[in-house]
């Protein structure tokens, strides 16, 4: 059956077995892409599993009567979704960490291999000994090395550590009167635009995903953003008078 | 609009890892962060894989300074097309997700060039 006809089908008969058909027809995609994205710090089987949920929420989605090719159509979505899976991951993902790790494998199997070989390992030897790409081995030998913020400051007389003299970029009493000053400027705010800052802000969703959650347009949530983003200003300005 | 760097190379999955490398030093250069260096090296590498199968043995590239960086790959030495891709049609979306103003520049239906653009902070 042509892809056309599969699609015309799923959308008169919602047969899941129908979309399970398109699905496995183009998980190819899922994977091409999925490797393209290979070595950020993320698995490739986490990156094709985001991957190929993206697919499917595609095929739900594609209108096949705009004429559009679904492997054209569902290619900026699934890339989508993968960044947004390394937006969201990036609060967690540590690369120097990685990094650091890989220099510290780095070291053990270029000692292995010169004392295998009598020779000094070439960086397709390491990736290929370490599973690693080649790339990942060059960026990773070219990283400085990990430095103790309890390491004395050079030049430094008084014996201070670098944790001494780093500044930090946060001011937590500052922080607490924001927090406070924004929370009571919430107050003014309707159930509704309480909702639309909730989801925006906190779940941090995009226009589109708070347009769906709620029933309305996104245009509408455009609006009302910028509507209650005036208020919150005015409020703000107000209590700062 | 500021050149940064010209490079002439043959087209050879061997060198990719190379450009790949020295695109990276590029975004660096003017101030792209981690994300959008990586994807910018997608795109270069994706671009380089269409103009092989395109037909061309060498590539000629330039990276230019404009609030980010404006890269224009360019087909060499053609000879003939390798057999038909379908992952090309994936390659070319990707570039349109990824990337800013993708130009592909065609002659009798062939891919000639490719050109793109990663603005500071996805401006």
């Amino acid at each position: 059956m042509e892809d056309k006809e599969l699609f015309q089908k799923y959308r008169e008969t919602g047969d899941v077995s129908v979309r399970n058909e398109i699905v496995e027809k183009y998980l190819y995609i899922a994977s091409v892409l999925a490797k393209k994205f290979v070595g950020r710090g993320v698995e490739y089987d986490d990156l094709y599993q985001v991957a190929a949920l993206a697919l499917i929420k595609g095929v739900e989605r594609f209108d096949e009567s705009k004429g559009l090719q679904f492997s054209t159509f569902i290619t900026p979505t699934i890339t989508g979704e993968i960044k947004n899976y390394f937006r969201d991951r990036s609060r967690l993902v540590h690369l120097p960490r990685r990094v650091s790790e890989l220099r510290v494998n780095l070291k053990r199997a270029s000692d292995e291999i010169f004392s295998e070989t009598g020779k000094n390992p070439t960086a397709k030897e390491l990736a290929f000994r370490l599973g690693v790409t080649e790339e990942e081995i060059v960026r990773a030998a070219e990283a400085g090395g990990v430095v103790s913020l309890d390491k004395p400051v050079e030049d430094n007389e008084d014996g201070m550590s670098y944790y001494d003299v780093i500044p930090s970029e946060r001011d937590d009493m500052e922080l607490l009167e924001n927090r406070d000053a924004v929370q009571s400027a919430v107050r003014v705010l309707t159930a509704e635009e309480r909702e639309i800052v909730r989801c925006r802000f906190t779940l941090e969703l995009s226009q589109a995903e708070t347009a769906r959650r709620m029933n309305v347009s996104q245009m509408y949530v455009s609006r009302m953003e910028r509507k209650i983003l005036n208020k919150l200003k005015e409020r703000l300005q107000k209590n700062s008078d | 609009m500021k050149d940064i760097l010209a490079l002439g190379i043959g087209l050879n999955r061997e060198i990719l890892t190379t450009v790949r490398l020295t695109t990276g030093g590029v975004c660096s250069l003017v101030g792209l962060d981690m994300e959008e260096s990586e994807d910018c090296k997608v795109c270069v590498t994706e671009s380089l894989l269409l103009l092989m199968h395109s037909g061309f043995r060498a590539a000629r590239l330039s990276f230019a300074e404009s609030e980010g960086v404006c890269i224009k790959i360019e087909g060499d030495d053609y000879a003939a097309p390798e057999e038909n891709y379908p992952d090309d049609e994936i390659s070319s979306a990707l570039l349109s997700a990824l990337a800013g103003d993708v130009n592909m520049q065609r002659r009798d239906g062939r891919l000639t060039a490719i050109e793109f653009r990663f603005a500071k902070n996805g401006r």
